[in-house]
C-alpha cells in the first residue's frame, strides 16, 4: 500500500500510457488494420514530427513560457534543407541533420534574448516570429516547390528505415531524445531549475537561480528540435512548399499539455508529452476509422487541448487539498 | 508608488510617440506615392481594418484586464460560416445575421465561462476554443463556399458613400469606437476593468466582482467578434470556413502598438485607434509600393515585436539614467 502511495505523484504518465492503450484497442476493434505492424508502424511514423516539436517546448512550457514559433521554424528548415539539396547534388543526409538544426537554433537565439533577455512575455514574442519565420519562407520560396527527386535519396532512405518491421528509424530518434532530455530535467542541476522557475518566477529570481541563461538556452533547444523537425518533415513527406506545417504549433501545444504537462509551469514530464502526441495522433485516426469527417480535425484538437486542460486544474485542485489535509493532520 | 508613476510617464509618452509615427508614416507614404491620400485609398484603410477595429474595441478590454482572446478570428469565421449557412438554407438575411451575432455572443460566452467558473487560463482555452471554434466551422461548411448575398448588404460591406473616403461601415465603427471608449474612459464599469488589470487581488478586495466582469467582457469579445464576421461576410461576400485566419494577430498587435500594456491594467482608447491605424497605413503604404503581399507577413510580425519591447526598452534606458543621476 506504501509503495503504492509512493507511485502515485508520477502516476500521470500512467494513467496517460492507460488511455493510450484504451485507445489504440478500441481503434483496433473498428479497424483491425490498426493494431498490425503496419498500423502501428504507421501510427509512430506520422507521430514523430509533433513529438520531437513536443519534446522540444516540453521544458519550455514547464517554465511557465511558450513557444509558437515552432510550426513555422519546422517550414523554414524543410524547404531550406529541400533547396540546398536540390542546388547542392552531393547533399547526403548527414548535412541535412547539421543545418537542420542549425537554422532552427538561430530561430531559437531570437526567441531567447527577446524572452529571456528583455522579459518580454514568450506568448507574444513567438506569435511575432511566428509571422516573421512564416514570412521568410513565403519570401525566400517565391512559389517554389520541392519534390522526391530533387531531395537526397540517401535522407528519403532513412525516412524509410524501419527496425524489426515496427519501429521506425524517425521514431528511434524520438524516443532517445526523449530519454535523454527526461533524465536531464530530472536529475541535472538545469533541469530541476526549470521546474523552480516554472512554478515561481519571481521566487527563483530571489533565491539567484540562472534564470536568463536557463530561459535562453531552452528557447535555444526548442529551436534546435524544430530544426529537426523540419528534417524529420521533409523525411515523412518528401516534399514541401511554403505552407510546410502550417498552424501546426496548435497540435503539439494540445500534445504537450493532454501529456500533463500543466501550461502554468512547474510541472510534466517530456515523457508525457509524447504520449500526448501518440493519444492525439491515435483518436485522430480512431475518429478517421469511425468515418468523421477530417474537416472536424481541428475542432476535435481543441475540444481534446481544452479536456485536457481541465482535467489538469481538477487533478491540481484536489492534490492541493489532499497536501493541506496532510498538513493539518501531521500538526495535530 | 514611484514605480507606478514612472511607468505611466512612459505610456504617455509612449502614446504620443505612436501618434508621431502615425503621422510620419502618412506623411512619408503620401510623399513617396501619389495615390496614398485620396479618398479611394483612404477609404480602403478604412474598410480593410474594419473588422481588426471591431474586435480591437472589445479585445482592449481583455488585455486591460490581463486576459487574452485568441479564439477572436474563429468566432468571426464560425459566425461567418453560420451565417452563410444558414441563409443558404433560406433563412432570410435579417435572420442569418442576427443567428451570426448570436453565435459570436455564445462563445465569447463559453470562452469567459472556461476562463472564470472553470478557473482555467484564458490563453490556453483560447488556444484550445480556436481550434475548437473554427473546426466547427469546418465542419459545417467543409470546402464549400456561400457568396450570394441581397445586394444591399454586400453594397453596405463593400462600398463608400458616394465618391467620399467613407466606407458604408464605418458610422457603425465610430459608433461602436464612441460606445466603447465611453464605457472605458468615462463609466465604473471602465474604472473597475482598469483597477482588475492593475491588481486583480486588490479589485477582489476592494469589492469588485472579478469574475462577472471578467465574464462580461469576455461575452462581448464573442458578441463583436460576431459584428466583424457579419461585416467580413458581405465585405468579400464571402461566407467560408478560413474566413479571416489569423486576424487575432494583428488585432493584438494593433492594441499593443497603441500603447496598451500586454502585461494589463494600462490602456486608452485613442491609443488602440492610433494603432489599428498606423497597422492600416503602413499596411497600405507597402501595398502602393507594390512591395510582395509576402513582406508583409514579415512585417506585422516585426510591428508586433517592435510593439511590446519598445516600451520596455524605453523604461529599462530611463531607469538606468535616473539610476546614473542618482549615484553621481
Amino acid at each position: 500500500m506504501n509503495f503504492l502511495r509512493r507511485l502515485k505523484p508520477s502516476s500521470r504518465e500512467g494513467s496517460l500510457a492507460i488511455i493510450l492503450l484504451v485507445a489504440v484497442g478500441g481503434t483496433g476493434l473498428i479497424n483491425p488494420r490498426f493494431l498490425t505492424g503496419d498500423g502501428t508502424r504507421d501510427l509512430l511514423t506520422s507521430t514523430s514530427v509533433v513529438a520531437l516539436l513536443a519534446i522540444g517546448i516540453a521544458p519550455i512550457v514547464v517554465m511557465r513560457h511558450i513557444d509558437l514559433s515552432i510550426a513555422s521554424t519546422v517550414g523554414l528548415t524543410a524547404w531550406l534543407i529541400a533547396d540546398m539539396s536540390a542546388k547542392n547534388p552531393e547533399f547526403t543526409w548527414v548535412q541535412c541533420f547539421i543545418v537542420g538544426p542549425i537554422i532552427g537554433m538561430a530561430v531559437g537565439v531570437l526567441n531567447g534574448l527577446l524572452v529571456a533577455g528583455l522579459r518580454l512575455p514568450s506568448l507574444v514574442v513567438t506569435l511575432g516570429t511566428l509571422y516573421i519565420v512564416r514570412g521568410l519562407v513565403y519570401v525566400v520560396s517565391n512559389s517554389v516547390d520541392y519534390n522526391a527527386q530533387e531531395m537526397p535519396p540517401s535522407l528519403l532512405d532513412l525516412g524509410q528505415k524501419v527496425f524489426f518491421g515496427l519501429l521506425p528509424f524517425t521514431f528511434l530518434l524520438v524516443i532517445i531524445a526523449m530519454l535523454a532530455v527526461a533524465f536531464f530535467m530530472k536529475y541535472t542541476k538545469g533541469g530541476r531549475d526549470a521546474y523552480a522557475i516554472g512554478s515561481n518566477p519571481p521566487a527563483a529570481d530571489l533565491v539567484g537561480l540562472k534564470v536568463f541563461r536557463r530561459t535562453f538556452l531552452a528557447f535555444v533547444f526548442s529551436g534546435f528540435m524544430a530544426g529537426l523537425a523540419g528534417v524529420f518533415y521533409l523525411m515523412r513527406f518528401a516534399q514541401v512548399d511554403s505552407t510546410a506545417f502550417y498552424g501546426q504549433e496548435l497540435a503539439v501545444v494540445a500534445a504537450v499539455v493532454i501529456g500533463g504537462v500543466t501550461i502554468m509551469g512547474g510541472s510534466g514530464t517530456v515523457v508525457g508529452a509524447v504520449i500526448g502526441a501518440l493519444l492525439v495522433q491515435t483518436i485522430q485516426g480512431g475518429l478517421a476509422a469511425l468515418g468523421v469527417d477530417a474537416f472536424w480535425k481541428s475542432a476535435i484538437n481543441g475540444l481534446l487541448l481544452i479536456i485536457a486542460i481541465y482535467a489538469d486544474r481538477v487533478l491540481a485542485v484536489r492534490n492541493e487539498k489532499q497536501l493541506l489535509a496532510q498538513r493539518i493532520r501531521e500538526r495535530v | 508608488m514611484s514605480k507606478f508613476t514612472t511607468g505611466f510617464k512612459v505610456r504617455k509618452s509612449w502614446d504620443t510617440a505612436i501618434l508621431a509615427l502615425l503621422a510620419a508614416v502618412i506623411i512619408m507614404a503620401s510623399l513617396t506615392t501619389e495615390n496614398f491620400l485620396t479618398a479611394l485609398n483612404i477609404s480602403y484603410i478604412f474598410s480593410n481594418t474594419s473588422e481588426i477595429t471591431i474586435i480591437a474595441f472589445a479585445m482592449l478590454f481583455m488585455i486591460i484586464l490581463g486576459e487574452i482572446d485568441l479564439s477572436v478570428a474563429s468566432i468571426l469565421a464560425l459566425g461567418s460560416s453560420m451565417l452563410g449557412w444558414s441563409y443558404a438554407k433560406g433563412a432570410p438575411i435579417w435572420l442569418a445575421i442576427i443567428i451570426c451575432l448570436i453565435v459570436g455572443t455564445i462563445c465569447g460566452f463559453i470562452n469567459g465561462f472556461l476562463v472564470t467558473k472553470l478557473g482555467l487560463g484564458s490563453l490556453a482555452v483560447t488556444i484550445g476554443t480556436l481550434a475548437l471554434y473554427r473546426g466547427i466551422a469546418n465542419g459545417i461548411l467543409g470546402e464549400n463556399t456561400v457568396n450570394e448575398f441581397p445586394e444591399f448588404w454586400t453594397s453596405f460591406g463593400f462600398d463608400t458613400f458616394g465618391t467620399s473616403f467613407m466606407p458604408k461601415t464605418l458610422p457603425l465603427i465610430i459608433f461602436f469606437g464612441l460606445v466603447f471608449g465611453i464605457l472605458l474612459h468615462r463609466t465604473p464599469f471602465g474604472r473597475r476593468t482598469l483597477a482588475i488589470g492593475q491588481s486583480p487581488e486588490a479589485a477582489k478586495f476592494a469589492g469588485i466582482n472579478v469574475v462577472k466582469h471578467k465574464m462580461i467582457v469576455f461575452t462581448f469579445t464573442g458578441f463583436m467578434s460576431g459584428v466583424a464576421g457579419v461585416i467580413y461576410t458581405f465585405r468579400f461576400s464571402t461566407a467560408q470556413a478560413d474566413n479571416g485566419v489569423g486576424i487575432e494577430l494583428l488585432v493584438i498587435s494593433a492594441i499593443l502598438l497603441g500603447g496598451v500594456s500586454i502585461f494589463g491594467g494600462i490602456g486608452t482608447m485613442w491609443g488602440v485607434v492610433a494603432g489599428v491605424l498606423l497597422a492600416g497605413s503602413v499596411e497600405s503604404w507597402l501595398t502602393l509600393q507594390e512591395i510582395n503581399a509576402q513582406w508583409r507577413t514579415i512585417v506585422t510580425g516585426i510591428l508586433l515585436l517592435i510593439s511590446v519591447a519598445a516600451p520596455v526598452l524605453v523604461a529599462k534606458s530611463k531607469e538606468r539614467r535616473e539610476f546614473k543621476a542618482l549615484k553621481s
